[in-house]
């Protein structure tokens, strides 16, 4: 007790530089021993001579409370609601007067708190749901990059837990909201070395920003499906950043170039698979070897559930190999064509399924191959001649449409060789084959009934034609008879 | 063959005194003069009409008139029954030179001011029957319930709307309900093949029963000038063959059209659909269409569509009753005013048919 009067008085009694006087307000606050007069002696403005006048208003000089307190001469009390933030952004958003206290940085956070999520929200309407005190505390505030900062990396997941791990806060915003990101985050790479002292791995501000953060749903957001991959990349891309770390850094080209990126980045559809759908965002980590065909099967069921009942299930899991990933690859996915499937590059078949080594594999790959190819040849020529009809003007919409089918069968075809059961897809591919089949035969029918059609057109024209002639000549010779008057 | 055919016409005159008929029929002659040629316009627009009754009957055998049902019967019409493209195309290639031959003779019928004494109901019944002519257009253009026919008829009836005072009611009216929907379509098929049909079959029969009873109308300048020697012609059989050679070519020109430009089906109508670009109603109907889009929304304090509505309303009035205000041509004088109202009708409808396809 007695160390900490000492301490007290040392601190207090003696103006810092900045400051011309002693801050009484301080003083006689510190022989109350209560908390904030407590805290603002580490805090970062009474470091750099701002008093508690700063914020509350008042006379810091004056010896006497009434005088030092007196709402006649500016005391402010203690700030509430929207106020508090208000008092932060007098200097905050102050460029000048931030040089003045040797500050570079940004002036724009309050700014940028407003057009945030929860700058937006609030539940009673008055006041906005987070103010500066929220995470960097009211008194005691000290450098964001001070460990003892509630906003250094190494505690802001904490800080953003405070609100976001309680389901009955949470519960008031967005009920749908989850409450688990930190326990993810903890079994995620990046949660792991934060949580051994790493302050350059990704922690909650390092994605969804600090002051401006939006929701999820926001297409400003950089969480956004579309914004996702850059602000992942802002990091993996960086080999500075990435080089202790020793994985490589060339993630985003090979997204960017894959059909899923393509998707993502080109045809904005927010349904494609950003990082996190593979890698999980709070907790995320790079799939595991046998876990590859469960995380692509998210999306790509039957192709997965295909693949796990078929005999390659059991070789690649003996090989150590990653399932999909063997033959599709990983970022670079691109898009899949029947080229993929058969004995000659770019087929991946034969990648394993050697003729010497494994002459069944490579055989029954090259009769798969020929069933898709004999499909396809089909559908090309069937839509081939549907097209010339329509050019002909001939009606073949319902052919147009049952070329539809043949391209389901072909899109079927080509999920039922994740089976790898030539049987199977003969079957899935014959009943697009039948298809074809009729449709070729109905539009060369149509193409038929229009040379028909001309046909017909000039026999009776010439017959037509034939009349006329025969009218018009016994008109001649009824009217030369003189029948005309 | 000869024997026996004077046998049935011997064995029909005892019974129905034919003898009177082609008595009348040998006496009747057509004047010729250097007009003569618009008088076949008339009986080029009944032979279009006879075609339509035959070739909608025809399609009347697999159409089905519901919203669900008949943008597939068209489609099942022009693909798998025996010459279903032909009939259709043929119906539709004729509906529309059946109202330009229609324009042709009815403005010909104007400028040679036949509809004078004693035609005035000639001219009348004429006038209805082109007027019939046009619902026939707009009811039949809905029922293949393909997208723009669908928005075309919105786009239509809405105008409908407009008219004062009956406006709403007619609206309701004419689409069944609120909205063009399958009720609509049931209405539009029921006017297209019993209501307008049997209108105009009584209109036609008067029509060509006081052609044939009153003769063919002769220009002012003939009628007028006795000296001048007029040349006649039988009406039977030299004018009628002279129709049936027309008739025949008119049919080659459909069959011509029916195969080189077969008429399209186009996509299913969709009432949730947005509408598509470029809609535009049948080109007959385009001079009012764009006369109504280039209104201002108001002129003076009168809301400019139902202005635009009201003057064609007139218009169509006047012109129905000219032969009853037109006193000068009844008299057998020339009267140059309705020459140039006929003149402005003609460029008018041309100029604005015309900007409403470069719009």
């Amino acid at each position: 007790m007695i160390r900490r009067l000492v301490l007290m008085v040392l601190f207090t009694a003696v103006p810092l530089p900045g400051q011309d006087h002693v801050d009484q307000c301080l003083q006689c606050h510190q022989t109350l021993e209560d908390e904030p007069s407590t805290l603002f002696i580490r805090d970062i403005h009474r470091l750099r001579g701002i008093t508690c006048a700063g914020c509350h208003g008042g006379d810091p000089r004056a010896e006497e409370m009434e005088d030092a307190m007196n709402k006649q001469t500016g005391f402010l009390g203690v700030p509430k609601g929207d106020e508090i933030t208000g008092r932060c952004v007098k200097c905050h958003s102050d460029q000048e007067r931030m040089k003045s206290y040797g500050s570079n940085g940004r002036t724009d956070q309050e700014l940028l708190l407003r057009q945030s999520v929860h700058g937006r929200l609030s539940v009673s309407g008055k006041e906005r749901l987070v103010q500066c005190t929220t995470c960097h505390n009211a008194h005691g505030i000290v450098s964001v990059k001070d460990k003892r900062s509630p906003v250094h990396p190494l505690n802001v997941t904490a800080t953003c837990a405070s609100c976001h791990g309680n389901p009955a806060y949470m519960r008031n915003y967005n009920p749908a909201l989850p409450v688990d990101q930190l326990p993810k985050y903890r079994t995620s790479v990046h949660g792991r070395r934060n949580a051994r002292g790493d302050t350059r791995v990704a922690e909650c501000a390092s994605c969804h920003g600090s002051h401006d953060i939006r929701s999820a749903h926001d297409v400003k957001s950089s969480v956004y499906p579309t914004n996702l991959p850059a602000t992942c990349a802002s990091c993996h891309s960086d080999s500075v950043r990435m080089k202790p770390y020793g994985i490589p850094t060339n993630q985003y080209e090979s997204f960017a170039e894959s059909v899923h990126g393509i998707a993502l980045l080109e045809k904005h559809d927010p349904g494609a698979p950003a990082c996190n759908d593979c890698h999980g965002n709070h907790g995320a980590a790079p799939p595991g070897v046998q876990s590859v065909s469960q995380v692509c099967g998210t999306c790509h069921a039957l192709n997965a559930d295909l693949f796990s009942r078929s005999p390659h299930k059991r070789a690649f899991d003996q090989r150590n190999l990653p399932e999909c990933e063997t033959c599709h690859g990983n970022h670079s996915i691109v898009a899949v064509t029947d080229r993929l499937i058969g004995s000659e590059p770019p087929a991946v078949c034969a990648q394993c399924h050697s003729p010497t080594e494994y002459p069944a594999g490579y055989t029954a790959a090259m009769s798969m191959r020929a069933i898709i190819d004999s499909l396809v040849t089909l559908e090309e020529q069937a839509r081939a001649l549907v097209e010339e009809a329509e050019q002909k003007g001939m009606e073949v919409s319902e052919q147009r449409f049952a070329l539809r089918s043949v391209r389901q069968a072909r899109l079927e075809s080509r999920t039922t060789i994740h089976a790898f059961d030539k049987a199977k897809l003969q079957e899935v591919a014959a009943k697009g084959i039948a298809a074809a089949r009729d449709i070729h035969v109905q539009a060369q029918e149509a193409i038929d009934e229009y040379y028909f059609r001309r046909i017909g057109l000039g026999v009776s024209t010439l017959i037509i034609t034939l009349l006329v002639i025969g009218l018009y000549l016994y008109i001649k010779k009824i009217e030369s008879n003189g029948q005309q008057r | 063959m000869m024997n026996f055919l004077r046998q049935t016409y011997i064995w029909l005159d005892e019974r129905l005194q034919l003898r009177d008929l082609v008595d009348f029929l040998g006496k009747k002659y057509v004047p010729v003069h250097r007009h003569s040629v618009w008088y076949y316009f008339g009986g080029v627009s009944l032979f279009l009409f006879l075609v339509q009754v035959v070739t909608g009957i025809l399609l009347l055998l697999y159409y089905k008139g519901s919203e669900e049902l008949a943008f597939e019967s068209i489609q099942f019409i022009m693909s798998r029954v025996q010459f279903g493209w032909l009939i259709r195309s043929i119906h539709s290639w004729a509906a529309n030179l059946f109202i330009l031959a229609a324009l042709i003779h009815m403005f010909s019928v104007f400028f040679e001011k036949a509809y004078r004494k004693p035609r005035e109901l000639t001219w009348v019944t004429g006038m209805l029957m082109l007027f019939v002519g046009f619902g026939f257009g707009f009811s039949g253009y809905l029922l293949p319930w393909n997208e723009l026919a669908f928005f075309a008829t919105k786009v239509g009836t809405d105008i409908a709307g407009v008219v004062p005072v009956i406006g709403k009611p007619l609206l309701e009216f004419l689409r069944g309900g609120p909205e063009v929907t399958g009720a609509t379509l049931s209405r539009f098929f029921g006017f297209h093949v019993a209501v307008f049909p049997g209108i105009f079959t009584i209109l036609l029969g008067i029509h060509l029963l006081l052609v044939q009873r009153q003769g063919m109308s002769e220009p002012l300048g003939l009628e007028k000038n006795p000296s001048l020697e007029q040349k006649r012609m039988p009406f039977f059989p030299n004018f009628l063959l002279r129709d049936l050679l027309l008739w025949l070519m008119v049919l080659n020109l459909l069959a011509i059209l029916a195969v080189f430009f077969p008429w399209e089906l186009g996509q299913k109508a969709d009432p949730f659909a947005p509408a598509p670009a470029g809609i535009k109603p049948e080109w007959y109907f385009m001079f009012m269409f764009q006369t109504l889009k280039l209104l201002p929304a108001h002129v003076l304090f009168v809301d400019g569509e139902v202005l635009g509505i009201s003057l064609f309303g007139l218009a169509g009035i006047l012109w129905l009753l000219v032969p009853f205000w037109d006193r000068r041509s009844a008299r057998g004088e020339q009267n140059r005013f309705v020459n140039y109202l006929g003149l402005f009708a003609t460029l008018y409808i041309i100029l604005f048919t015309i900007l409403g396809y470069l719009s």
